[in-house]
């Protein structure tokens, strides 16, 4: 008995050891392999959507069409949005006192990062012309909250303390409207409105403001109706230069509809729908309808530019830019409303990555996706605009090796650290 | 107008006056404190920077739109700094409460400004040129750095400090860095007002924190006690119950530990899945009372659901391992010692307990199977409930990488299994072959 028994132990100890062995040989294979992968491919961020951000909004609040973003320096999440404006009346029967759900939620709303609601305001008050239909929400290094506004009249941007506090009103509204026009808010409508490009006073539906803080400037891109990117003292507004296309003077004459076939045009499309200001002081720019990015010295002389989804018509390609979070800030993110996707771009390189997103309602998938922001940890938060109606974020999942052009919806696990 | 009609009319002015200049604002809901302590030589310098919007009752002077008059804003700041900050601080060297510091600066800074990155950084920042007055910057939306210094004996001396930040807003949390001597730096992140904080921590000083905490770690999680309950309705004399709880303590040290030293995996779904297998444990134990007479073998379930467990104490000390200093792993061992004396003290109040309730309510079988029916209930619908959040999260895609960490940890829980069966192994033998010549040992 005791040998059948001595004879079982080292049987099994046999076996045990033998396990162990087959496994280490498994995962040196493994872990060979994972380097080989891993080697000589080209690095760029991954990502994974946070289906749990943020908190659902309170009071039977909802979003309208959501067109901007930004994070502050505390990582607090901000957004605008257009509210009961873009709601259907089955969207707001609180509102019209139909039913008991919902309302639109006041235009600027800040989120932190456990995606609670924080401060919420916005809309007409005292001292100042709200927008017709705001656009483009920046907050700046005083802790200043800039708006623009893309409706009918506005012509306009306007600045407020993150307690929505009215600080100052630049350009007035209505400065575009031809004499006996009516108003309108439709996206790229001229009719009644006319382009002012030169107009150092006044603006043409303004996406989108930055403030450079070494300068204290702000950089406008300007916009529906104008075809410029005007630069201002933070502080007064008063407008200091302002350049176009290439850093050609800006001209409103129309141009024809952007065909990927012909040459780019010398002045840029309506709208100039971005401008940011990267470390190294470059001023990036997206002309969304002629699907570039321009790249200028902080002065307006050109530098470079990239195309992303170059046939690509209608709203076009180049919606907005988030720079990554590294100090070289190596990576640049694009949203592309019509293609509902983002982008990620070499910097230095204007070549495109990889990209990442889906047309659809899920998480990580797009309907307009129209703004974009990166918080100090690297994640990106996006809005969209149309029916789209929401605020996603995008958790930072380190640098990974770009295996597919294209990665698709970017679902939770499927970039998953160690 | 008579003389008392006078006194009162200037009173009335005069608190009219006050009330105006008094800053009528909102307590803020979250604010963040950031500061620096190094002692040098024979001062103990401290920086420090806080939102101006969580200064209450100081007027700042203002100009148009309420913007800061910078140029005539010293004094208030001053001010600031000595009600709002250094009388909220008491430090303690060599548990001697050192006296009162000296400001040394104080300026206003955007709150873009990234100085208090470093020591050096702040300290040059604080020190340095201030804002000039044609800064427009919006009261509210400014920050107050202060350099403070303490006289103190040497910078060898063991310090503590306590920062009662609590009434700055809703939630304040400081996050506090000690460059003591030597290079070290240790970085705490204080919630509200957390008391007494030794900065660099002895081993003992850091054990009986860790002790404390796990005691109440233990005692404050219910799902942990539900599964202790399960393990011992069965099993309640004291040889029966050490190798289970033993099994349990092992286990739940070894993931803890690894957790601490980031082992773990660093994905969403993790502490959902660990959430939701502690609730399946429970559901596991209970149902075994239920369908096993006599469960055998129990020490080694307990010792797998252990491993599961200890994940689960881990996401509970994420926030406190700041409070280790250099004893990171006595830390962590007294934090297992605290959980044990919880489960100690739970047992000690459970087992007689169960003993009567056996002996004089329900005959025992029943009784288990009672009341482990309340259990399986109450943790299937944990089970259920922690399932569907974790369901959110799909399984990952697994990568070569991936399959390469899970082989090392199926590696190790085999070693570690081998190890345990080749020790009860030998213990059995030992008894086997011990039993006959034991002495004082009286056949029946």
């Amino acid at each position: 008995m005791m040998k059948l028994a001595g004879n079982r132990t080292l049987v099994l100890g046999a076996s045990v050891v033998a396990l162990l062995v087959a496994l280490g040989i498994s995962q040196a294979v493994l872990d060979r392999s994972a380097a080989a992968q891993s080697k000589g491919a080209v690095q760029a961020p991954r990502f994974e959507v946070d289906p749990l951000w943020p908190k659902p909004l309170p009071n039977h609040w909802i979003l309208g069409s959501t067109i901007g973003v930004w994070v502050d320096t505390d990582d607090h999440v901000w957004i605008i949005h257009r509210s009961s404006a873009t709601l259907g009346n089955n969207e707001k029967t609180l509102e019209t006192k139909q039913g008991e759900c919902c309302a639109g939620a006041p235009p600027v709303l800040e989120f932190d990062q456990d995606g609670n609601l924080l401060r919420h305001w916005g809309g007409p008050g005292q001292g100042y012309e709200w927008p017709d239909s705001n656009h483009g929400i920046f907050i700046d290094h005083k802790g200043n909250v800039w708006i623009g506004g893309n409706g009918g009249p506005d012509s306009h941007i306007l600045k407020f303390t993150k307690d929505g506090k009215f600080l100052l009103q630049i350009g007035k509204k209505g400065a575009r409207r031809k004499a006996s026009a009516g108003a309108g808010n439709q996206e790229g409508q001229v009719a009644g409105f006319v382009g002012g490009s030169n107009d150092p006073m006044n603006f043409g539906r303004v996406a989108k403001v930055v403030v450079d803080p070494k300068a204290n400037e702000a950089y406008v891109a300007d916009g529906y109706l104008n075809k410029r990117v005007a630069v201002l003292d933070a502080d007064t507004g008063k407008m200091k230069r302002y350049w176009g296309a290439y850093g050609n003077k800006p001209d409103d004459t129309p141009l024809p509809a952007y065909d990927p076939a012909n040459k780019p045009a010398q002045q840029f499309y309506n709208p100039v729908h971005c401008a940011d200001i990267s470390v190294d002081r470059f001023i990036y720019v997206c002309d969304r309808v002629g699907d570039r990015l321009q790249v200028f010295t902080p002065e307006g002389k050109f530098v470079k530019e990239g195309f992303f989804g170059k046939t690509t018509k209608g709203s076009g390609a180049v919606w907005d830019i988030a720079f990554s979070k590294d100090p070289q800030q190596k990576y640049i993110f694009v949203p592309d409303g019509m293609n509902d996707i983002v982008r990620v771009i070499d910097r230095q390189t204007l070549q495109e990555l990889t990209s990442f997103g889906d047309g659809g309602r899920q998480p990580g998938q797009f309907y307009g996706v129209h703004s974009i922001a990166t918080d100090s940890k690297g994640n990106i938060y996006t809005t969209e605009t149309w029916e789209g109606k929401r605020l996603q974020r995008f958790l930072y999942k380190g640098l990974g090796p770009v295996t597919k052009p294209h990665q698709g919806v970017v679902w939770p696990g499927s970039n998953a650290t160690k | 107008m008579s003389r008392a009609a006078r006194v009162a009319a200037l009173f009335l002015i005069a608190l009219s006056t006050g009330v105006a200049r008094v800053s009528a604002h909102d307590i803020p809901r979250d604010v963040t404190v950031q500061a620096f302590a190094r002692p040098d030589g024979r001062t103990f310098r401290l920086l420090v920077r806080v939102p101006m919007k969580a200064i209450m009752d100081i007027e700042f002077p203002r100009q148009d739109r309420d913007f800061m008059d910078l140029d005539r804003i010293d004094q208030s700041l001053r001010d600031a700094s000595m009600i709002w900050l250094a009388r909220k601080i008491e430090l303690y060297e060599e548990d001697r409460l050192v006296g009162d510091p000296k400001i040394l600066s104080t300026r206003v800074s955007l709150e873009s400004d990234r100085s208090f990155d470093t020591y050096e950084h702040a300290l040059a920042h604080v020190t340095g040129p201030a804002l000039t007055s044609a800064t427009t910057l919006f009261w509210e939306q400014g920050m107050l750095d202060v350099l403070f210094e303490y006289p103190i004996q040497s910078d060898r001396s063991h310090f503590a400090i306590h920062m009662a930040f609590d009434r700055l807003g809703i939630t304040v949390v400081t996050a506090l860095r000690f460059l003591p001597p030597g290079g070290v730096v240790r970085a705490y992140e204080l919630e509200g007002d957390a008391g007494l904080v030794p900065l660099d921590p002895r081993w003992h000083q850091a054990a009986l924190r860790f002790v404390t905490l796990g005691f109440f770690h233990i005692l404050d999680g219910t799902d942990h006690l539900l599964f202790l309950f399960c393990l011992v309705i069965p099993f309640r004399r004291i040889w029966t119950l050490v190798p289970i709880v033993t099994a349990f303590t092992v286990a739940h040290s070894i993931t803890l530990i690894a957790a601490a030293y980031s082992y773990a995996p660093g994905a969403q779904w993790f502490p959902p899945l660990i959430e939701t297998l502690i609730a399946t444990s429970i559901v596991y134990m209970a149902l075994e009372n239920i369908v096993v007479v006599t469960p055998r073998r129990r020490w080694l379930i307990t010792f797998l659901f252990g491993l599961v467990h200890g994940f689960g104490f881990s996401f509970g000390l994420q926030h406190t391992v700041q409070f280790a200093g250099s004893y990171l792993l006595t830390s962590l061992l007294s934090f297992n010692v605290g959980v044990e004396l919880g489960q100690l003290l739970v047992l000690v109040l459970i087992v007689p307990a169960l003993d009567v309730l056996f002996r004089f309510v329900v005959a025992e079988r029943m009784g288990t199977i009672i009341l482990s029916a309340f259990v399986a209930h109450t943790a299937w619908h944990w089970t259920v409930d922690r399932y569907g959040v974790l369901r959110q999260f799909p399984w990952p895609t697994v990568t070569a990488a991936d399959a390469a960490t899970a082989i090392r940890w199926l590696m190790a829980l085999i070693a570690v299994l081998a190890t345990a069966y080749l020790l009860s192994r030998a213990a059995a033998s030992a008894r086997a072959s011990g039993t006959p010549d034991t002495p004082g040992h009286i056949p029946k």
